[in-house]
Formats: structure tokens, C-alpha cells, sequence
């Protein structure tokens, strides 16, 4: 393969769709504030089954950003994604002249697709029968369909991808995205991810045991608290612009971060004990060692912790490792405290709420953490918003079955 | 770090409804050989089209050796024969090697879809409290290559890039690039997809299976036949295959990728898209359209696919592509979804390795608008340096990846 | 109301209930002779997703002929009308 010289990767823009609105300040703003998004509207389904709505954006408006066309073709998951690049695009400076010119890319991640859209069509064929089945939801049965049509909404004719890792999905399509521009494959890609809110996922996760309220006296949902007894399912659509550095600044655009580094790795032994924090840990190392980056460089992480019991302990332990003896300074947030689990999204969220924190100084407290895990207690664990000054920042993400992603985003690299 | 390294393609395993294994596959490919026959996995009364390319003879335990291998998935299953079948074909032993180093990326359409239609029929039958946790622990898509990863004990990549019909050669270009990276020794990646009520359905709404055959590039096809399989590549950089004295099948000197932006199961009428990705490709690999001996292609049976598949060849290869032959082996296997473009690169491997291509089945009749050298129904004999691979996808994706023999590669 | 006295006119207001329910566009806006492609704008999946709409609505199901034959407003009318009254013949 021919050679090509690494490029620096910025990040120039960015969109998002969540419970706590779509501008990146007023959700920082709130996370800040200590509100809780992802609220708790429980609701019945047809099948007679109670379940909590936490996490589904009730006030969510599609044509708001999605004009001029029916949107019948787009599913929710779809709708979310595209109208997160409608806004990551008009906040980056891309509009659609400059697209037609230049082919952006599109990293989507994303654990389930539309796992409503592949189940109402199979259930259709069931009840009704194969002829009544809907040709376009059809189309959105691939579980990478939000990718094709966010591309087609937006002229995105550059590398079109998805990234399936689980609840890491989303982080995962950044450092996916990050590498192409990087080898110079792609100038510009919208990275990131979007999962709605469904029955099916809630439902799925409640009979896996893994959600705050399947059969636990007491539901709490809050990162690393000791009294988690899981997480809460939410949605969300975010996408972050990266570019070729030299491109983004000949183009005139704002940077608003750079993409220093990136790992993920799965562990094989992820449920055996003295082994479950193994591969978070490789993670983080890699991350830092890509970044050519050591742990008292990193100024705050912005950890995936999600009131999952095991999840959110081996996370800890794995930063106590990584960062052995700066543990108990590095400031650690944890977003989910605020906004609930968004699978494919909270990659980008996490890295959207990144680049506030380095912008406005203020790093957001884990909304309702009052008595933290006694395994934890020495880590630096930030139960109110924090003044930090960030050059650099580390972003986790772990997954509920043995895959964990990390990376790294420092501040705009300085113009010679 | 440089983005340098050439990549080997050293083992080759998979499994398909006219074969398992390379030599059984390609012996069955070389001559002929059909997988079709009536859909036996579910009932299709209700159904026009009965026909479909399953898998019959397809036993998991003989390679799922892990204790949880029953309530793994089928596509988890084909996958981790596919694997298992690899690395025995390229004489890697996992007990010798750094197994952090070792990564797995599968393509895929469905994932796991039987999770799914249980799950759905349980629903419409009012069994809910019958769902447990296996649903969520092996239904989304990203277990095939987890559970390929948690087999094996691999401690590296792992992932899932679930591009539809194309998704083998991303998970392969992928796969090149990280090792290219350094961030890996050897990678095993491939694609992977069972027989799905759900996948057969909507192509059945679409109109677009057909009744008995596949016929690729003839005049008279009548669309494409869903099937099942899964095809899984053994890469690791050049270097280490010399070093440890692998059989080297050939290199993956580059692809390109682009998208339609234009329709969600159509691609665009003008094939720019494809040929953009097929231009792209050969400029990463250093390559003129003249150098390309072999096209394996989409080919999938459909009236639009092939003909826009020509349109795109010809745009991209010019007055080459009348030189260069092009077969469909979806036209004996079926359309065997995300495994589809896995398969088709181990095609493309075993051609360069031994100087044979496939044919492309039951063509019988010229299309005015398909009118190149579609190796008709014969297996030939042809040198091959230079083949390239495409796969084209629902949501206008576009694929290409170039294989080479060894010293042609772009240095 | 028998199948076979069902009004045109009552076949054409379903058909166009269809169109709105699949593209948003109001049934009003939809010309008796719209096209599909260069009036309407509709890609090849819309077209289907109507037609199924439409077999739906009036309890049939095209031959792929049949379906690829539809490009208008009036054409999906026609097809109605003829396999209303062939399943009342």
C-alpha cells in the first residue's frame, strides 16, 4: 500500500440530539447544573409490560433540522443521527455547496441499529403477513441504515462506516474516523452515533439483568455510587467533525480540539474475577501510548460509568491502576449520571462535553453521587461541577461484555 | 508511525452452502456447483419465491469447542468455523503468539436475526416473561466477532462493521490498515451472515428474488437468492509471514471506499459512486486499470445491479475492462450477505495463488447492456497479479479491494 | 359497499390516502394524472411502499408486473379497478 504522511486530526464542529437539548453549551450548562435528563416516565406497552420511558427526548422536533423533504424514510435512529449532522455540519462550516465539492465521510457507531424498525417489520410478516411488510422500513432493517441515510439527507459521498462494539460503539467510530483522516484516506468525516430509545432495547437489557430497575429494591443509577443497582436506558444522535488539520485551517475553520490518541481492545476473560478490569486497562494504556502522552498528562476523565455494578467498578479499578498514584488527583466525571445510557451516542457526547469543559473551565459533577463505592473512595471522584484547567482529556467507554475504548483530546494544536 | 506495511493474506477458512473449508470450496466453486433448493428454515407458502442458498450440513460442534456454544447464535457459529478453519489453513498456532496482538473484525447484515424472530414471534404470541438474558447477550450484532474473540481467548481489536453486502471488504480494509498501524500482529477478518426470515422477506417485498437460479449479467436474470455462509481471512504484515515461512496466498495492496448519497437499495444510475471507489482503489495501490487481470464481482442477479455494476467497470477500467474477465459467484452460492464480499476476497486469493477463476453460472443469454467477458459457466485458466473485489451496499456504499500477487505489489 | 359499485372517484381519494401516508404529500396537491417520478418526485421505494399501501387498503396482492407497471396516479386507479372487479367476475 502506498505510504502517507500522518496527518493531525481536529475536531472543527460538532451536533447533538439528547435529553438535554442540542446546543453543546446549554447541555454542558445542565450537566453542570446538576439536572437530571433522562427522567423516569413510565408507560404501558400493548403487550400489558410497564416501561420506564427514562431516556426517550419527549420534545424531540426532526424537521426542525431536517427540511424541505418527508421524512417518512428515516426511522427514529436515523432522524437522530441526521438531524445531529445537520447541526454538526452548520456548526463546522460544511454547507451543502461545500459538500457537493468535496466528499465527507460518515462514521457512524451504533449498538442496535433501529432494533424497533427490525422488529416491527418481522412482526408485520408474522400478524399480517410477507406481501403487507413495509418495503422502506425494510431499508432501515440494516442495522447500519442511519448511516446510508444520513449520507443521502446530507451528500455525504465520502467513506460511509459503521462500528458495532456494544455500548463502546460510538468512541469506537471516532478513533475508526481519527485513523482514516490520520492515513490520509479522508479530509473530513462526521464520527459519532445515535441509538434510540426503544421497548425492545429497554426490555432486552431489563431481562439481562443489567438495568437500574430489574428487580432491585432500591433503583439507583448513579456512576459509582455504592448504592447503583444498574444503568437507565436513554437515546441520543451526536456527531463530532473531524478533519485534516491543514484542510480545516486552509478551509478557514474554527478548531475546537485535537485528537491525540486511541485504543480499544475486548477481553476475553471480561466476567472472571481479578481478570474483569484487565482490558479497560490495556485501553487506557493504549490510548496513551498512542497519544505518546504519560497519566500525569491527563488533566480529568470523562469516564463511561453508568450505575452498572460491575461496569462502573472496573472502571475505577482500572483507573487507579493506570493512573497509580495520580488517581486520586486526576478529576473524574461521569456524563451518564445526567443523561442515562445512549449507547452509540455517548462516545460523542462524552467527547462533546469534553471540549466544554476545556472551553469553559468547568468540569461537570456525577449528578447524585452522595456515597461513593468504599473500592473507589480514593479515586478523585467529582461529585459537584470542578474548576480544571484541561489540556488534555481522556474519554472511556465500557461495554457491557468484555470491550472497552479509550482516547484522548487535547486542545487545538498551536498554529505555526 | 507510517502507514507502511505490506499485508499477506496467509489462512483462508469459511464455510458455504456448496462447500466448507478451502479446498472443498474452492474444488466446488471451480466447477459449478449450485447451493440452491427449496428454503427449509421457515415456512415460505405465504411467499411467491421458495428458493434460497442455506447451508445443510453445517455441525457446530465440531468447532465451537467453548461451554457456551449452545446458546451461541448461528452466524457466531459459521463465523467461528470460519476462523477456526483459517488459521488451521494458515498454520497459525494461537499458543505461540502475543494473543493481545491478535484482532478479529467481522462484517455483517443481520448479526444474529433468529434472536430476533424469536424474540418477535414470543411477542406475538404473548410469551414475553419467556424472554431471558440470552436475548441481549447474543443478539446484538457486535457478538460474532466477541464471541469469535472469546473462543479463541484474542485480547485485540475486536470488532463489528456492520455494512450490509459489503461489509467483508471493510472489515478486511480495515483489518490492512491496522496492522499497517502497528496496533496489531495478525488479524483474523471476514463476514458473516445466517439465513434470515427477515432479510428473505424484504427481498421477496422488493421483488427481488429469484424464482429458480441466479443468473448474473445474463438478459434474462431475474434477481438474486438469498443465502448463508461466512468467510474468514488469516492477515498478518508480509514480513512476519516470510519470517515465520507462512504460505502466502497473495497481498491486499489497497481499496477504496466511497458512498452514493443517493438511495437506500438502489444504487445510482450513473455508477459514479462504484467507479469512484474502483478509482480509488487502484490509486492506493499504486495501480493502473491495465494491471488488473481478474474482477470478482457484486454480480448479485439483479437487473439493476448488473447492468450499473458494467456501467461502473467501464467508467473506472475504460477500453480495459473489455480485457479483464469478471465472474459472479453469487450466481452458485447466492447472495450470502455481509460473508459475500469475504468469500469473494478469498476467491480472488485462491485465483492469484493458483491461476484459475471462477465461473459465473447459468449465463446462457447476452445482455446488449452487460457485454463484457463474464467467464461463462466454465472455469478458465488465467494468470492472475492484479484482482480486485467489489461490493456494493444498501445505503449506496461502495467497496473495492485490490489483491495482489506478491511482487506486484506497489512497494 | 360491494366491490364492484365501489365509485372511481372513492378508489382514487384511497389511492391518494396512500401517497399521503407514505410522502406527506397532501392528497389535495395530488393531480388525478400526477406522475409518480417527474410529478411527484418519488424514488423507486416510495413507489413500492404505495403500492403495498394500496394492495393493503383493497385486500389484493400485484404480480411484479403489475407493480412495475404503476407510474402514475391514474395507472395504481386502473389496477385497482380492474382487480376489484375481476375478483367480484
Amino acid at each position: 500500500m502506498k505510504t502517507a504522511m500522518k496527518k493531525r486530526v481536529v475536531i472543527t464542529g460538532v451536533g447533538l440530539v439528547s435529553c438535554l437539548g442540542t446546543s453543546s453549551a446549554l447541555f454542558h450548562r445542565q450537566l453542570c447544573g446538576g439536572t437530571d435528563g433522562a427522567g423516569r416516565i413510565v408507560e404501558g406497552d400493548p403487550q400489558g409490560m410497564r416501561i420506564p420511558l427514562a431516556g426517550r427526548i419527549s420534545c424531540f422536533e426532526p424537521e426542525l433540522y431536517l427540511k424541505g423533504r418527508s421524512l417518512r424514510p428515516l426511522d427514529r435512529t436515523g432522524q437522530l443521527l441526521a438531524s445531529a449532522a445537520q447541526m454538526a455540519l452548520d456548526n463546522s462550516g460544511w454547507a451543502a455547496e461545500a459538500l457537493r465539492r468535496t466528499d465527507v465521510g460518515l462514521v457512524l457507531g451504533t449498538m442496535f441499529g433501529s432494533m424497533h424498525t427490525i422488529s416491527e417489520f418481522d412482526r408485520r410478516c408474522l400478524i399480517e403477513g410477507p406481501a403487507c411488510v413495509s418495503p422502506m422500513n425494510f431499508a432501515n432493517t440494516v442495522i447500519n441504515s442511519a448511516a446510508g441515510q444520513t449520507a443521502i439527507w446530507h451528500n455525504l459521498r465520502g467513506m460511509n462506516s459503521t462500528t458495532a462494539t456494544g455500548a463502546t460503539s460510538g468512541l469506537v467510530a471516532i478513533g475508526y474516523a481519527a485513523d482514516l483522516i490520520q492515513c490520509g484516506r479522508q479530509t473530513a468525516i462526521l464520527a459519532g452515533g445515535a441509538d434510540e430509545f426503544c421497548f425492545e432495547a429497554s426490555y432486552g437489557l431489563e431481562r439481562a439483568g443489567l438495568s437500574s430497575n430489574a428487580g432491585h429494591e432500591a433503583e439507583c443509577f448513579t456512576p459509582f455510587d455504592a448504592r447503583r443497582s444498574g444503568m437507565r436506558l436513554a437515546e441520543a444522535g451526536a456527531l463530532v467533525v473531524l478533519e485534516d488539520w491543514d484542510s480545516a485551517l486552509a478551509r478557514g475553520a474554527t478548531v475546537l480540539g485535537e485528537i491525540r490518541g486511541h485504543a480499544n481492545c475486548y477481553n476475553p476473560k471480561w466476567n472472571q474475577p481479578g481478570h474483569s478490569a484487565r482490558g479497560i486497562i490495556r485501553a487506557m494504556r493504549g490510548a496513551l501510548e498512542d497519544a505518546r502522552l504519560s497519566p500525569p498528562e491527563i488533566d480529568y476523565i470523562s469516564a463511561g460509568a453508568n450505575g452498572s455494578l460491575a461496569g462502573d467498578r472496573n472502571e475505577g479499578l482500572a483507573i487507579k491502576a493506570v493512573f497509580n498514584g495520580q488517581s486520586d488527583q486526576v478529576p473524574i466525571t461521569a456524563i451518564k449520571s445526567g443523561i442515562g445510557e445512549t449507547l452509540g451516542a455517548a462516545g460523542a457526547l462524552q467527547a462533546i462535553d469534553l471540549l466544554e469543559t476545556m472551553c469553559s473551565g468547568t468540569l461537570p459533577g456525577i449528578a447524585g453521587l452522595e456515597q461513593v463505592d468504599a473500592e473507589l473512595a480514593d479515586l478523585n471522584l467529582c461529585c459537584k461541577p470542578t474548576c480544571v484547567d484541561v489540556d488534555s482529556g481522556m474519554i472511556s467507554s465500557v461495554g457491557f461484555d468484555g470491550h472497552a475504548c479509550s482516547l484522548i483530546i487535547s486542545k487545538p494544536p498551536a498554529q505555526v | 508511525m507510517t502507514h507502511s506495511s505490506a499485508v499477506a493474506v496467509t489462512g483462508l477458512g469459511m464455510v458455504t452452502s456448496i462447500g466448507t473449508g478451502r479446498q472443498k470450496f474452492w474444488d466446488a466453486v471451480l466447477g459449478g456447483r449450485c447451493g440452491f433448493g427449496p428454503v427449509k428454515s421457515f415456512d415460505t407458502h405465504k411467499y411467491r419465491v421458495h428458493v434460497g442458498a442455506e447451508i445443510s450440513d453445517f455441525c457446530a460442534d465440531d468447532y465451537v469447542l467453548e461451554p457456551q456454544s449452545a446458546s451461541i447464535g448461528r452466524t457466531s457459529q459459521l463465523a467461528i468455523a470460519a476462523s477456526r478453519l483459517a488459521l488451521q489453513d494458515g498454520s497459525l498456532d494461537l499458543s505461540s503468539v502475543n494473543r493481545s496482538r491478535v484482532g478479529v473484525y467481522v462484517g455483517t447484515t443481520s448479526g444474529e436475526p433468529h434472536c430476533i424472530e424469536r424474540f418477535d414471534e414470543r411477542y406475538v404470541q404473548g410469551r414475553m416473561d419467556e424472554v431471558g438474558a440470552e436475548f441481549l447477550n447474543g443478539y446484538p450484532c457486535h457478538v460474532v466477532p466477541f464471541h469469535i474473540a472469546h473462543e479463541l481467548d484474542l485480547a485485540g481489536e475486536v470488532m463489528m462493521i456492520p455494512t450490509a453486502c459489503a461489509a467483508g471488504n471493510y472489515a478486511i480494509a480495515h483489518a490492512c490498515d491496522l496492522l499497517g498501524h502497528g496496533k496489531a500482529d495478525y488479524m483474523l477478518a471476514g463476514g458473516a451472515d445466517s439465513f434470515s426470515r427477515i432479510t428473505y422477506t424484504g427481498f421477496a417485498r422488493l421483488g427481488a428474488i429469484a424464482p429458480e437460479l441466479c443468473q448474473p449479467f445474463d438478459r434474462n436474470r431475474k434477481g438474486m437468492i438469498p443465502g448463508e455462509g461466512a468467510a474468514i481471512l488469516l492477515l498478518e504484515p508480509t514480513t512476519r509471514a516470510v519470517a515465520r515461512g507462512a504460505r502466502i496466498y497473495c497481498e491486499i495492496a489497497g481499496y477504496g471506499l466511497s458512498c452514493d448519497a443517493h438511495h437506500m437499495t438502489a444504487a445510482h444510475p450513473d455508477g459514479e459512486g462504484a467507479a469512484r471507489a474502483i478509482r480509488l482503489a487502484l490509486q492506493h495501490s499504486g495501480l493502473e486499470p491495465r494491471d488488473v487481470d481478474y474482477i470478482s464481482a457484486h454480480g448479485t442477479g439483479t437487473l439493476t445491479n448488473d447492468r450499473l455494476e458494467t456501467i461502473a467497470v467501464k467508467k473506472a477500467l475504460g477500453s480495459h475492462a473489455y480485457n479483464v474477465p469478471i465472474s459472479s459467484v453469487k450466481s452458485m452460492l447466492g447472495h450470502t450477505m455481509g460473508a459475500a464480499s469475504a468469500i469473494e476476497a478469498a476467491v480472488c486469493a485462491l485465483a492469484i495463488a493458483y491461476g484459475r477463476i471462477p465461473p459465473t453460472m447459468h449465463w446462457r443469454d447476452r445482455d446488449s447492456e452487460c457485454d463484457l467477458d463474464y467467464v461463462a459457466n466454465s472455469a478458465r485458466n488465467h494468470e492472475v497479479r492484479v484482482a480486485m473485489n467489489n461490493a456494493y451496499a444498501f445505503g449506496g456504499n461502495n467497496s473495492s479491494l485490490i489483491l495482489t500477487a506478491r511482487s506486484s505489489s506497489a512497494s | 359497499m360491494e366491490k364492484e359499485h365501489m365509485d372511481i372517484e372513492v378508489i382514487r381519494t384511497k389511492v391518494k390516502q396512500s401517497i399521503n401516508r407514505v410522502t406527506g404529500i397532501e392528497a389535495a396537491a395530488i393531480s388525478d394524472t400526477a406522475s409518480y417520478d417527474a410529478d411527484l418526485g418519488l424514488d423507486s421505494l416510495a413507489i413500492l411502499e404505495i403500492a403495498v399501501d394500496v394492495e393493503t387498503q383493497f385486500k389484493f396482492q400485484a404480480s411484479d408486473e403489475e407493480l412495475s407497471s404503476i407510474h402514475t396516479v391514474e395507472d395504481a386507479v386502473s389496477l385497482v379497478k380492474k382487480r376489484l372487479s375481476v375478483e367480484v367476475g
